[in-house]
This record gives C-alpha cells, structure tokens and sequence, in this order.
C-alpha cells in the first residue's frame, strides 16, 4: 500500500509541475509581448481552464485511480470504526468467531479429504477388493486372482500388490533399534506409483509384478529413516542392515514427502514381495493374501473398470475349490485409492462438523449484515449530503464496501488467531479421530480459503445496506432531521427477520449441541460389564524376533507377569493381547470345518473376536461368569487345553436362546493336532469393542497354556501385548516403576506406551466427544450472538421509539402495558425463528446420525429443551430494553426535539 | 459531476482526430505539452485552439499506450519542461490513423460533392 501511495503521489506532483510549467511559459509569453504580469497571469489562467478539474481528469487515465479511491475510503472507514467503538467491536468479534470456527474446521477437511497425494495422476489410482456373501473381504486376494485380472482386464494399466506386515519391526541403527513399518510391496508398486526412488534402484521385477528371488535381502528405505536413524548417509547404499534381527542389504531409498501405504505411521522402510509355493494354491489360513492397487488406463472410468472385472470375477471364483469360499468372492468392488483413504463414516462426520462451523460463519454474517443496515440509516443524513455535493451513488457503494472489507479483514486476523487456539485445544480429538499424523497448522490453502471467506463476509454484510442507503432519496434524507419513520420501520422488518434467520440457525446448531450431549451422557451410563477404575495399561509392541526358538510363554511373559504382581501396591496384573475397548490389535477366529449342513455354514459364518489372556484377568477386571469356570493357575501347558466363550458366543453357535451351559464341554478348536481345547466357562456380556455396540461373539484362551508348538502361537503372542494393573498407586509413581520392569525383560519393551483404563474408555468414544465439544463451542457462540442480536434490535427499537413511548406513558398507559409491546416483538422473534428452525434442524441433525447413541436424530425431548434454552434466553435479554421501556420518563422523552 | 462530464464529451468527440494531431506535431521534434498547443495553433493559421483539458488526458493515454514517450527537459528560457517524444510504435499508430482519416475523407467527400446521378457522363 504505502508503495503504491509514494509513487502515486510522485506521479501526482509530477503532473501538477507539468501543468505549472505549461502556465509559466504561456505567462511569459504574454509578458513578452507586453501584458502585465497580473494581466498575463489571470489569461493565462482562464484559457487554461479548471487546474485541479483537469489534473482530476488526466489521472483517471492513468488506471490507478480507484487504488487511490480505496486508499482514502480505508483511511476514511477507519477514522469512522474507531469513532463507534462498540460498533467496530461487536461486528468484528461476531465475524472472528465466525471465520475462526470455519478456518479451524477446514484446516482439518483440507489434511483429511483434500490432501494431495505423492503419486503421479493419483486419481488412476484404484484399490480392488473381492466381494462376495459376507460383504467385502478386507484381508486381501491370493496372488493367483490378481494374476487372472492382469491377463485378462484390458481397463487395468498395471497391478501392484502389498501386504501390511502385521506386527511392528525394528530396524537396528547405531544408537540401537528403532520400530518401523515394514510392508511387503511387489516389485512394480513404486513404478506403478510413478515415484522413483531418490538414491539407488528400485526392486528387479519380474513380469508379473513380483521381486526376482535373489532380491529377498534387499530392501528401500524411506526418506525418513535415511536422516533420522542412517543420518542422511549418503553411502548407505549396498550397506548390510539388521531388521528384525535378519541381515537386509539397502538398495534404494525413496525422496521426501513419499509414503505407502499412507494410514501407516511408523517410519517407513519396504520390503519385496517373493513369490512362493504358497502363493500357487488358494488355500485358506496358507495362501499369502495381498492389498491390490492398479492404475487405470488412461480415458478409462472407474464404472468401466470394475464393470470388466466383475465379468471376469466368475471365472476366478470357480477355481475355489471350497464352495464355501467360493461364494466369498464373486464380486469385485473398485475404489479409488484416495477414497479408500477416508472411511466414509469419518468423512460424513467431518463434513457435519464442517458444516456446523460455516453455519456460525453464516450467524456472523446475516448479525453483522444487521449492525451495517443500522449504520447505514443511522448515517442516512451524512450520505443524503454527500450525495448533494455529487458523490455517485456507485461511489457511496464503495465506501461501503470498504467498510465490510476492513471490518472482516480485521476479523479474519482475530479469526486466524482462535483458529489456532482452536486446534491447539482440540488437538488430541481431531488428530486421533482423524488420524492426522502430522502437525496440524493452517498452511497455505487455509490462509487461501479464510482469504475468500474474508472478501465473501465483507459483501454479504455490507452490500445490501449500501445498496439501501445509495437509493435513499436524497431530497427526504436532507429535509428529516433524523431517519424517517417510515424507512425506519421498513429497516426494523428487515433487521427482524434478519434475527429470525440467527435464531432459526443457532437452533440448529443448538439441536446438535444437544443430541450429542444425550448421546455422551448415554455412553458414560452404559453398563460395560467390567471394572475401569485403578487400572493402568502398558501398550506393548513385541520384538519377537529376538525370542526365536524359545518359548515366549515362559521365557517373557511369565516371570514379566510374576515380577509386576509383586511391586508394591498392586493388586492384581494380567497380560492379554488388548484390552477391552481398545481396538489397536485384534485376533479373529473363524471355523475352519467344511461341512453342508445349516448349522455348519452358520458356524462358518461365525467371526469370533480370539484373545489370549492371563488367569489374572477376573481379579483385573472384576467381570461377572455366566457358568463354568474361569482359567485358574492350574491351567498349564500340561494340562488339558482349555477355552472360555461369552454369551453372544454361544448364541451365534447355536443360533438361538439354548442354556448357556450347554456349550460346555464343547471341542470348538485345538491348540495342536493333538490338543482339543475344550469350554469351560461362559462370560456374560460386556462391551469389548465398543462402547456403542452389543457384545460381539469372543473366544479366550490361557496365555500359560500357549507353547511354541500351539497353532496360533505367532498370532497370540508374538505381535502385541497388554499388561493390565489393578493398583491403588497414582499412574505417575507406577509408570516409572513399570517402565523400568519392561525394560528389565526386554530393552525394546521401554518404549510402550501407557494409559489408563479409563482413558481407554474416553478415547472410544471420542469421536462423539469431539463433536459434542466441538458443537459446545459452536452452538455457543452460536446463542451469544443472537441473543446480542435480539438485544441489539430491541434496543434500536426503544431507543427509536422513546418519542412515542413517553407519549404512551403521558397519555397513561401502564409500564406494564409499555414492558409487553417490547417482549412482544422478542416473543414474536423468537417464536417464527425456533419454528424455522425446528423444521431445519429435522433435516439437519440426519447429518449426525452417525455420532448419536441410544437416541434418535429428531429426540423430541431434545428438541423441546434447546428451544426452551433459546426462547428463555432470547426472553431474558430482552427484559432489558423493555424495562428501560417502561422506565421512559415522559417528559424527558416529549421534551427531545 | 457535471463540469467532469463536459470535458469528458469533448475528450470524446475529439479523441481519434486529437491524438492524431498530437502525434503529428511530435513527428516534428519532441515538444512539451504548450509546445504542442502553440505548435498547433500555428499551423492552423490561428484556428486550431486545443483545449488543455483535452490535451494533457490525451497525453498521458498517449504515453499509457506506449505512444510517445515523456522526458523532463530544459528549455531555451531555462524552464524545467516535460518533453514528449513519438515512439516506433507511435508512428506506426500514426500511419493507420492517417490512412484511416485520408479514408474517411474520401468517403465524406465522395457523398458530399455527389452530383445528381445521370448527369455525369
């Protein structure tokens, strides 16, 4: 600005000593040709014509001029603002509140739904699942489907497969080892990604995607690991590293900024995928399955794509030799891959919540388009002069416009500032909802939006009363010593509804409010089923290779368990893959028997959550035994393989209301090939997944029964483990303690990470925590600012009104006559704007039916309250301008004027 | 308001024929903007009398366009002056308002001294 303003008015000097030189010689030559100086001057002068008018005119030319207009008309508005303080206040902290709430809220849509992916043309990329019977199969495609698709799909460019390597690996480095995520990828995934890698090569590829088998060595790292655990070696190429305790040869790291599969966290490095004999049958719980990836060939549609694939489906299908499996894969479902990104839950919630926020954007507009439409008629005189001395009505627009432009310029400064304060607050909420695994901080694309927000505002709240004040008669504004009745009126009307609209919105804001409120307090009353209280949790990643060849049971778990049952003051701890509610690792159990009859396949049908869990776990949590028993320290690896099962176990089972005991005895698996476990206990329900959902069917064994030769040893014991506390000890004084015990039984065990059991419980429901506060804080500013509104209004009414008011009282109308022609007008208000928005907040609150627990989305209970809450309020502020009614002195009020 | 909208419709009415001459006088030499006037109403015969509020507007959208160009100077009686100097550009912008002009000329000329059809042979 201040440039443009310094050669603007070089520019202007330049001119003006133009023209004086253009004068100077015609004086002169007057004066030669014998006028006098006085007489040359004053011809000069006329034959020249209107200086100031002509300069005026030629730097319209120049293009500039209206920055100049702009300059003065900012400068102008500013000396206005800072002259109504309360004005320039109330508008610009409705409007921070506003563009804060919404620049907050996108900061967060543009990381989840609009980032940008490292992949070239990103939009070819596609993820195909298998579908069938039980829906879409999420664990992956056996290599001999994919290769099927390959030969056949035309639609398809190429096809890259990976698997997530289910357990956390740790890479040595020299300050020790380091967790990192090591997927499995076929040779062709970064080229089919277009991303090369940054320093060495990429995995030598076979033509069907896969690595060459001399390639199972080697392995790429990310850029991430290249600089923090080989501190950017650049020679770290062809260099023998240790993962896992193998040794790896790096042949390859990849640039910045590049990540897959991208809902990873952990630093990156890649493995190739090999192709084995596993990999030529298609054999349950045998065959590797795989995530596929493709690009699609240019011009091709998604539709199209997975309509050819569905086509050919059939034909792989009929290679299953189990029809049971069979019918699990007939289908085919294409995603794009930066769709697969965002489950489609999470992403209608962040939209709500999204639009929670521009909704309190929109309040801030309609409350300050209100306050400017008073502005304006309250300098209803001052334009009607301007007016008369030639301002063009385009001119007084203008101004207006500057006016809106400053207000919400400053407004969105404010806004960016309680955007930030916003995130910081609800941090922890929106990056773990979210899964946002990176700082979040408004970059460039927000500072763009709240931009356009900025100049959106500006026009919604100042165009309209510019445009009334511009065709305000001039003659009328000039005559009346202050605003006309009749316009007066007109402008309260419009201001009414103007506050209707707020309170319509608030109250839509105020439903969800509301909901999610019912829905947290119907949360923390569910009856889980177990005790959460004085329980703390280590999170434990399991190195397990290093235990190869021993056994985990006894040489880790055991004495880990024995040493921490006996630190002071703890009452009771257990080990078990995850605790309740937390849903960071989970087994499945599924039956593996073939078999025609109804009940087989309903038993096939069965997934079962499979836990293996410690004797200690009742006296841990305090859960209630339907029937039998439950594992006791004479269940031992001598001992007969036992299990336990819930009570939606056996009701899945046996398809029905049988006797729980029934299932007792049952031989459900085996622990070997000569070890049949057998049920000897049935739990009652609890809430092991979530909060919000029934208990699901569960199967539980004995950690001390497990042994190296046990099935599913790897699965149960080597990924992750829980230890659960049951102590009366603060988490402060024990977590040191526990950490120092883990770290005793194995180094990398130190790095576990702790919480609380009823931490555990918050974070599941979390999300509707979030939104609950979230909406709090909206809703909230929501209701503030309307209430100022009707406030604002009722007040410009009485104010307005005084002259009458008095005249009322004088001609003996009671105060309380006086009082209800106030609340009248508040009670009108507030009963058209909850009825608005009422029908809008039954469209609304849909939106957050994801969110709600145990209560409809149209709770009419709810509903009631949040009215009553609005109309009460709304009421309450607007005793005061009707009590300074009813207090009009006559004859102070008749004597004005 | 008004007074802005007179000098506006002259600039107007002028503005084709107006930048012409001005170009025209600056093939001349370069002058400054009373060179111009002076300049003009001498090769009238007296007649021409520029409007200065015409003058400097089309000046100044003159050197916007890249037309002429403009200098601070002194001049022989020691006053600081802006001096406009034509361009390439310029004279091109001269060539095809000339021939434009010449054209027009023509035409009006044509329509104007018709004589009655069928008298001339």
């Amino acid at each position: 600005m201040s440039f443009f303003a310094r050669s603007f008015s070089r520019r202007k000097a330049d001119l003006d000593e133009e023209i004086q030189a253009h004068l100077q010689m015609d004086i002169q030559e007057r004066q030669d040709r014998g006028q006098s100086a006085k007489q040359a001057r004053a011809a000069a002068m006329r034959e020249f014509g209107n200086v100031p008018l002509i300069e005026d005119v030629t730097r319209g030319t120049w293009g500039s001029l209206w920055l100049e207009r702009i300059g003065h008309d900012l400068r102008y508005v500013f000396r206005q603002l800072t002259r109504s303080p309360i004005f320039a206040i109330t508008v610009t902290a409705t409007l921070a509140l506003g563009l804060g709430a919404t620049a907050a809220m996108f900061t967060v849509v543009d990381r989840v739904l609009l980032r940008p992916l490292p992949y070239r043309d990103a939009h070819q990329l596609v993820e195909i699942k298998e579908s069938g019977k039980r829906g879409t199969v999420s664990f992956g495609t056996p290599f001999l489907d994919l290769q099927q698709w390959r030969q056949r799909s035309h639609s398809l460019k190429e096809i890259a497969f990976y698997s997530w390597n289910k357990h956390v690996s740790f890479l040595d480095g020299k300050t020790g080892s380091t967790q990192v995520n090591a997927p499995q990828v076929s040779a062709n995934l970064f080229a089919l990604l277009g991303v090369h890698p940054a320093m060495g090569r990429n995995f030598e590829s076979q033509s069907d995607g896969s690595a060459l088998s001399g390639e199972a060595h080697t392995l790429i790292l990310s850029d991430p690991v290249w600089r923090t655990i080989y501190g950017a070696d650049p020679n770290v190429l062809n260099k023998a590293v240790k993962l896992n305790g193998e040794s790896y040869i790096v042949i390859g790291v990849m640039p910045r900024g590049f990540a897959f599969p991208l809902n990873g966290a952990a630093p990156l490095v890649w493995l190739p995928t090999i192709i084995g004999d596993n990999d030529t049958v298609r054999t349950r719980n045998i065959t590797p399955n795989y995530q596929v990836i493709a690009r699609l060939n240019p011009n091709v549609t998604l539709r199209t794509a997975e309509s050819e694939l569905r086509a050919i489906q059939p034909d792989v299908a009929k290679e299953y030799a189990d029809p049971y499996d069979r019918d699990l894969v007939t289908s085919i479902q294409l995603q794009r891959y930066e769709d697969s990104l965002v489950e489609t839950d999470l992403r209608k919630a962040l939209l709500a919540l999204f639009g929670a926020s521009a909704v309190l954007w929109l309040i801030a507009c309609v409350n300050s388009t209100s306050l400017m439409l008073a502005r304006a008629t309250a300098k209803q005189r001052e334009i009607a002069v301007r007016g008369a001395l030639g301002a063009s009505r385009w001119r007084i627009v203008q101004q207006f416009a500057a006016e809106g432009l400053l207000v919400s310029a400053i407004a969105s400064a404010l806004g960016l500032g309680l955007a930030t304060l916003m995130i910081k607050f609800f941090e922890h909420g929106l990056t773990s909802q979210f899964h946002i695994h990176e700082k979040l901080t408004a970059n460039t694309s927000v500072i763009g939006m709240l931009v356009a927000l900025t100049v959106v505002s500006a026009l919604l709240c100042s165009i309209w009363p510019a445009i009334v004040a511009a065709k305000a008669p001039i003659e009328s504004g000039l005559r009346q010593g202050g605003p006309q009745s009749s316009s007066g009126a007109a402008q309260y009307r419009t201001r009414a509804s103007l506050v209707v609209i707020q309170i319509a919105m608030s109250l839509v804001l105020l439903v969800g409010c509301g909901l999610l409120l019912r829905t947290i307090y119907a949360l923390r009353h569910v009856t889980l089923g177990f005790r959460t209280d004085h329980i703390i949790i280590a999170n434990m990643t399991i190195p397990a290779y290093k235990f190869a060849g021993q056994n985990m049971t006894t040489e880790l778990y055991q004495p880990l368990v024995d040493r921490v049952n006996h630190m002071p003051g703890v009452q009771a701890a257990v080990l078990m893959n995850a605790v309740p509610l937390e849903n960071t690792f989970k087994l499945q159990f599924t039956f593996g028997v073939a078999g025609t009859s109804a009940a087989d396949v309903r038993r096939r049908d069965l997934v079962a959550q499979f836990r293996a869990v410690g004797p200690e776990m009742q006296r841990v949590f305090a859960f209630r035994m339907l029937k039998g028993r439950f594992f006791n320290e004479g269940d031992t690896a001598s001992t007969q393989a036992v299990a336990v099962v819930n009570r939606a176990f056996v009701k899945a089972y046996f398809d029905g209301d049988e006797p729980p005991e029934k299932i007792l005895g049952e031989n459900l698996f085996s622990f070997s090939n000569d070890k049949r476990a057998v049920v000897i206990g049935v739990l009652d329900d609890e809430r092991q997944v979530s909060i919000a959902k029934q208990s699901q069917p569960e199967i539980e064994v004995a950690i001390p029964q497990i042994t190296p030769g046990t099935g599913f040893y790897k699965g149960a014991e080597g990924m992750a483990m829980d230890l659960a506390v049951r102590t009366d000890r603060s988490p402060s004084s024990i977590v040191p303690e526990m950490r120092e015990m883990l770290r005793h039984a194995s180094p990398e065990l130190s790095d576990s990470t702790f919480t609380t059991m009823d931490q555990v419980v918050e974070d599941s429901y979390g999300s509707q925590q979030l939104a609950a506060r979230l909406l709090i804080v909206f809703g909230g500013s929501a209701l503030l600012v309307c209430i100022t509104g009707i406030y604002g209004l009722l007040a410009y009414l009485v104010a307005h009104r005084t002259k009458e008011l008095g005249l009322r009282i004088a001609l003996g109308a009671r105060r309380g006559d006086v009082m209800w022609l106030v609340l009248r007008q508040a009670g009108w208000m507030l009963l058209s704007g909850s009825t608005l928005g009422l029908v809008l907040a039954y469209v609304t609150s849909l939106l957050l039916r994801t969110f709600l627990y145990n209560i409809t989305a149209h709770d009419p209970w709810t509903m009631a309250a949040v009215t009553l809450l609005l109309v009460g309020g709304g009421l309450a502020v607007s005793c005061v301008p009707a009590r300074r009614a009813a207090t009009v002195d006559p004859m102070e009020a008749l004597r004005t004027e | 308001m008004i007074g802005r909208n007179r000098y506006k419709n002259r600039i107007e009415l002028l503005q084709g024929t107006l930048d012409m001459l001005i170009l025209q006088t600056l093939q001349w030499g370069p002058h400054h903007g009373y060179g111009i006037v002076q300049a003009l109403r001498g090769n009238s015969g007296d007649v021409l009398q520029i409007e200065t509020g015409s003058l400097y507007p089309a000046l100044h959208r003159l050197e916007r366009q890249s037309w002429v160009r403009s200098e601070w100077k002194q001049t022989e009686s020691n006053q600081r002056a802006k001096y406009y100097r034509i361009t390439a550009a310029g004279k091109k912008q001269l060539a095809s308002d000339l021939s434009r002009w010449q054209q027009m000329v023509d035409i009006i000329g044509a329509v104007m001294h018709r004589t009655p059809e069928g008298e001339e042979a």
